[in-house]
C-alpha cells in the first residue's frame, strides 16, 4: 500500500521552514524598503506620496552623505588591510611546520576573545578611558608626556583612528582562525614535495599556499566588506551616535539612522540610504567574485600533457 | 591541551554570564535612570484595563493613585527607558498599529512632534479643568498644535541658576540668593562674575561644567522658532549662545566637561580633578526644577562618600528665565477607550487633590503598598516636584519651609523661587524639530570651541547635518 510513497517531495518540506522564513523575513522587508526609497513616508503621518527619485536626488546632493560614505569605506579599508596581513602572518607562523609554535589553541582563543565582548561593553569601555577626565589622560599628564590633557572625544583624527583600531582589534582573531582553517587543510604532502624539489618558504606561500586559500580569502573579504559596509554599533556608540566629532566617524548605517531616528522618522529617506549601500556593497561584491573566480579553462601546456 | 581547552572555555563562558549580570556602563541622558522596563499585569479580568506607557517610574506612582479613586480599572503600566532613545524608538514603530497604548508620557524632547502629528487624540475638553486650575500656560502650550488640545503635563519646569554658597562667600563676599541674582543678574553681569571666580581661585574653580548647560537658557529666549514657513531659521539668541560659550572656552570659565557625563557629576560633589590629580571646583549650575530632586541631591555626594556638598547651596533665578524637559501625557487617536484615557489624564495632570498629594510627599511606598501590594519597594513620590498648577503651587509653597529640600539648599525654600520663575516661561517657539536641531548643532559648535574649524565652518556643518535630518527643509 504505501509502496508507490514518493520520497522526492519530502525536500521541499524540510527546506520550507528557511523558505518561509526568508520570504517573510529576509526578502519581504528588502522588497518593502524599495518601495519606501520612492516614497516621502514619515513615521509620524498617516499619509504619504510617491516621490520617485526625490530621494536619491536629495541623498546625492547632500555632502552628509557622501561624507559617510568616504568614511565607511575607508574605516572598512583601514581596519581591513592590516587585519588581512596580521591575519596572515599569524596563521603562517602557527601553520608552519618548521616553527613547531605550542599552545596555538590558547593563543587562537585570546585572539578571538575581543569578538565575543559585546561592542557596547567595548564602546562604553574606550569612550571612558580615552574621555577628557578619564585614565589615559590621567596617565598621559601625570607621567609627564604631555602638559595638558587632551579632549580625544572631540580629536577626529584620534576618533577615527580608534574605531579603525577597534574594528581591527575585534575582527583579526576571526580572521587568523579561518585563515589557520584554510592552510591546515592543504595537504602536507604537497608542501614535503616542494621541500624535496627545494623550494623556499616565501615560494611555498606564493605557489602553495596562496592559490589554495583563496576560496577562503574571497569568502573573508565579501563577509568582511559585508559587514564593514553595516559598521554601526562601535562609532555608534563611542561618541553621540551621530559621527561625531566632526563627522569623522559617520558610517552609512549611521547616517540611516539618523534620517530614522530624527523628530519625523522619516523612513522614506533611510530606506533610500539603506538602497544605495545595498547596492554599492552588492556590486563591489560581484566584481570581488568576478576578479577572483576560478579560472578553471586555463589552457593545459603542452609540456605537461607530453610527460 | 585538550582538558586546558575545555577549562578555559569554561572561564571564558563564565565571566561571559558574569558581564551579562553586571551593570551596563550607561550613560545617562534623563534624569531618572530605570532599570529595565517594568509592566505591571493585570491580576483580575473583570476590570477595565488601560495601558500607559512611559520611560521613568514616575507616572507608576499616580496610576496606582488613580486605582484607588478608580477601582474598577486596571492601569497596565509599561516603563521603557529613554537612555539611548529606546522609548521613542518602540513609540514611533507602533504607531498606527493596534499596538499603541492608551496613554503615552511624552518627554519635552519629542513631545512636540508627536503634539504635531496625525497620532495623537484631540483632548481639549480637558481644558477648562486646567483654567480652574490655573496652569502655567506653557505647560498646555507644548501640547497644543494648530489650536488643538493634545496634551497636558502635571509638573511645570523652569529653570534656575544652583550654587556654591561657601564659594559665592568666599569670591563675592555673600551667598545671599537675593544679592546674588543681583550680581549674576544678567549674561554680561554673570561672564563679569566668572573672570572674578577665575582670578579669586587662581583657576581651580570653574564658573560651569560644560557648555552644554547654557544652551538651553538662550534657545528658550529666542524670539523666532527655528523654522519659520518651512525656512531654517537662526535667531539672534543663537549667535549669542555661541559667542558666550566662546568665551567661557577661550577663557578657561569652563570646565570642559559634558553634561550628563562623569566630570559633569564630579563637579556636583567636589571631586573633579583634573588630568594632574589637581582638585578642581565648579561654581554653579543651570538646571530647573526637576534638576534638584533628580540630578543635584542624589550626586551631591561622592560614590565613596567622602565628600560632599549638601546644604551648601542656593538657588536664583540668574541671568535668563528658561524651560526645560517635563513630562507631558497624550491619548492615542486609536485608543478604544478614549473616555478612560482622557480621565487618566486628567487624574494625573489637572487634578488639585492628586497634584497636591504628589508635590507634597503624601505617594509613600506604604500609601502605595496599601492600594497595590505589588508595587514595587523604590516606588514613591518624593515631596518637591513642581507642579504646573499655581492654585496648588500657592497653596502648598510654605509647607516647604523646613523640608528636607530646604536644608539641602541651606534653608532656602526653592519652591517659592520655582513659582517666581514659573509665570516668565514661554514656550511658544518649540516646535517637533527642535530637538534634532539641536542637537545637530552640538558637534560642529564643539569643534569650533576648539578650534579645528572657522564660525563659518561651523554653519556649514551643521546645516549639512540638518539637511540630513530633515530632507523637505528649507535651508539657504
Amino acid at each position: 500500500m504505501f509502496k508507490k510513497l514518493k520520497y522526492d517531495h519530502y525536500g521541499y518540506l524540510f527546506v520550507a521552514p528557511f523558505i518561509i522564513g526568508f520570504l517573510i523575513f529576509g526578502l519581504y522587508p528588502v522588497l518593502n524598503t524599495v518601495f519606501l526609497s520612492f516614497t516621502d513616508r514619515t513615521l509620524m503621518s498617516r499619509t504619504f506620496n510617491i516621490t520617485w527619485f526625490k530621494n536619491f536626488q536629495l541623498l546625492f546632493a547632500d555632502k552628509t552623505f557622501i561624507t559617510a560614505v568616504t568614511n565607511t569605506w575607508e574605516l572598512w579599508l583601514m581596519n581591513f588591510i592590516p587585519q588581512m596581513g596580521i591575519a596572515f602572518l599569524l596563521s603562517v607562523f602557527f601553520t608552519n611546520l618548521r616553527l613547531k609554535i605550542k599552545g596555538v589553541g590558547v593563543w587562537r582563543m585570546i585572539f578571538y576573545m575581543p569578538n565575543l565582548m559585546m561592542a557596547s561593553a567595548i564602546a562604553a569601555l574606550f569612550f571612558s578611558l580615552f574621555s577628557y577626565y578619564g585614565p589615559v589622560n590621567q596617565f598621559i599628564v601625570r607621567s609627564g608626556f604631555v602638559a595638558e590633557a587632551i579632549d580625544f572625544i572631540r580629536k577626529p583624527s584620534w576618533m577615527r583612528g580608534l574605531v579603525v583600531f577597534i574594528q581591527w582589534w575585534m575582527w583579526f582573531g576571526q580572521t587568523t582562525i579561518l585563515l589557520m582553517a584554510a592552510m591546515t587543510a592543504i595537504p602536507v604532502s604537497l608542501y614535503e614535495a616542494a621541500l624535496v624539489d627545494g623550494a623556499g618558504s616565501l615560494q611555498m606561500f606564493l605557489h602553495i599556499t596562496l592559490p589554495l586559500i583563496k576560496p577562503v580569502m574571497i569568502y573573508i573579504l565579501v563577509t568582511s566588506l559585508v559587514g564593514g559596509m553595516q559598521m554601526f554599533d562601535i562609532p555608534y556608540l563611542l561618541t553621540d551616535g551621530r559621527g561625531s566629532p566632526g563627522n569623522s566617524i559617520l558610517t552609512n548605517t549611521i547616517n540611516m539612522y539618523m534620517k530614522f531616528h530624527s523628530s519625523k522618522g522619516h523612513i522614506g529617506a533611510a530606506s533610500a540610504v539603506g538602497l544605495v549601500v545595498f547596492l554599492m556593497t552588492s556590486i563591489v561584491a560581484l566584481l570581488i567574485f568576478f576578479l577572483l573566480r576560478e579560472k578553471h579553462d586555463e589552457p593545459v601546456k603542452n609540456g605537461n600533457r607530453e610527460k | 591541551m585538550k582538558r586546558l581547552f575545555v577549562i578555559l572555555s569554561l572561564i571564558l563562558v563564565g565571566s561571559m554570564l558574569l558581564s551579562a549580570c553586571g551593570a551596563p556602563a550607561a550613560e545617562p541622558e534623563t534624569p531618572v535612570e530605570p532599570e529595565a522596563p517594568v509592566v505591571d499585569e493585570p491580576e483580575s479580568t473583570e476590570k477595565t484595563v488601560l495601558n500607559v506607557w512611559s520611560f521613568t517610574n514616575e507616572i507608576l506612582t499616580m496610576a496606582v493613585a488613580f486605582e484607588k479613586t478608580h477601582p474598577d480599572v486596571d492601569v497596565v503600566y509599561t516603563m521603557i527607558p529613554m537612555t539611548n532613545g529606546e522609548y521613542q524608538t518602540k513609540l514611533m514603530a507602533t504607531l498606527g498599529t493596534d499596538e499603541v497604548p492608551d496613554v503615552v508620557a511624552l518627554e519635552a524632547a519629542f513631545v512636540k512632534s508627536y503634539v504635531e502629528s496625525d497620532f495623537l487624540a484631540d483632548i481639549g475638553d480637558l481644558q477648562k479643568y486646567a483654567d480652574e486650575l490655573k496652569m502655567y500656560p506653557f505647560v498646555y502650550e507644548v501640547g497644543m498644535a494648530d489650536g488643538v488640545h493634545k496634551a497636558y503635563a502635571y509638573q511645570a519646569t523652569p529653570g534656575a541658576l544652583f550654587y556654591r554658597r561657601s564659594l559665592a562667600k568666599e569670591y563675592f563676599g555673600t551667598d545671599d540668593p537675593v544679592e546674588m541674582q543681583e550680581i549674576l543678574g544678567d549674561f554680561d553681569k554673570y561672564i563679569a562674575a566668572a573672570e572674578v571666580v577665575k582670578e579669586k581661585s587662581g583657576g581651580d574653580t570653574y564658573m560651569v561644567s560644560s557648555n552644554g548647560d547654557f544652551q538651553n537658557l538662550f534657545f528658550a529666549n529666542r524670539e523666532q522658532p527655528w523654522v519659520v514657513d518651512g525656512k531654517l531659521t537662526v535667531d539672534p539668541m543663537v549667535n549669542e549662545m555661541i559667542e558666550t560659550v566662546k568665551i567661557f572656552r577661550d577663557n578657561g570659565y569652563e570646565a570642559r566637561a559634558t553634561q550628563w557625563q562623569e566630570g559633569w557629576f564630579a563637579g556636583m560633589n567636589d571631586t573633579l580633578a583634573d588630568a594632574a590629580g589637581n582638585p578642581k571646583k565648579v561654581f554653579s549650575y543651570f538646571l530647573p526644577t526637576w534638576g534638584l530632586p533628580y540630578v543635584l541631591e542624589p550626586n551631591s555626594t561622592s560614590a565613596d562618600g567622602s565628600s560632599t556638598t549638601k546644604g551648601d547651596w542656593a538657588v536664583i533665578e540668574g541671568p535668563l528665565p528658561y524651560q526645560w524637559g517635563g513630562t507631558w501625557l497624550g491619548v492615542m487617536e486609536e485608543t478604544k477607550k478614549m473616555d478612560l484615557a482622557k480621565e487618566f489624564i486628567r487624574f494625573c495632570t489637572l487634578d488639585e487633590e492628586n497634584l497636591t498629594n504628589w508635590a507634597t510627599g503624601v505617594y509613600t511606598n506604604e500609601y502605595l503598598k496599601a492600594i497595590d501590594p505589588n508595587v514595587p519597594d523604590d516606588q514613591y513620590q518624593a515631596a518637591g516636584d513642581f507642579v504646573g498648577s499655581q492654585v496648588v503651587v500657592e497653596k502648598i509653597t510654605a509647607s516647604f519651609d523646613d523640608s528636607a529640600m530646604s536644608e539641602f539648599l541651606g534653608g532656602q525654600n526653592s519652591y517659592g523661587g520655582f513659582a517666581a520663575a514659573a509665570p516668565s516661561v514661554n514656550a511658544r517657539l518649540m516646535q517637533g524639530s527642535d530637538d534634532a536641531i539641536q542637537r545637530a548643532l552640538n558637534d560642529p559648535l564643539n569643534s569650533y570651541l576648539e578650534g579645528t574649524i572657522t564660525l563659518d565652518e561651523m554653519w556649514d556643518l551643521w546645516k549639512d547635518a540638518v539637511r540630513n535630518e530633515f530632507p523637505d527643509l528649507i535651508i539657504e
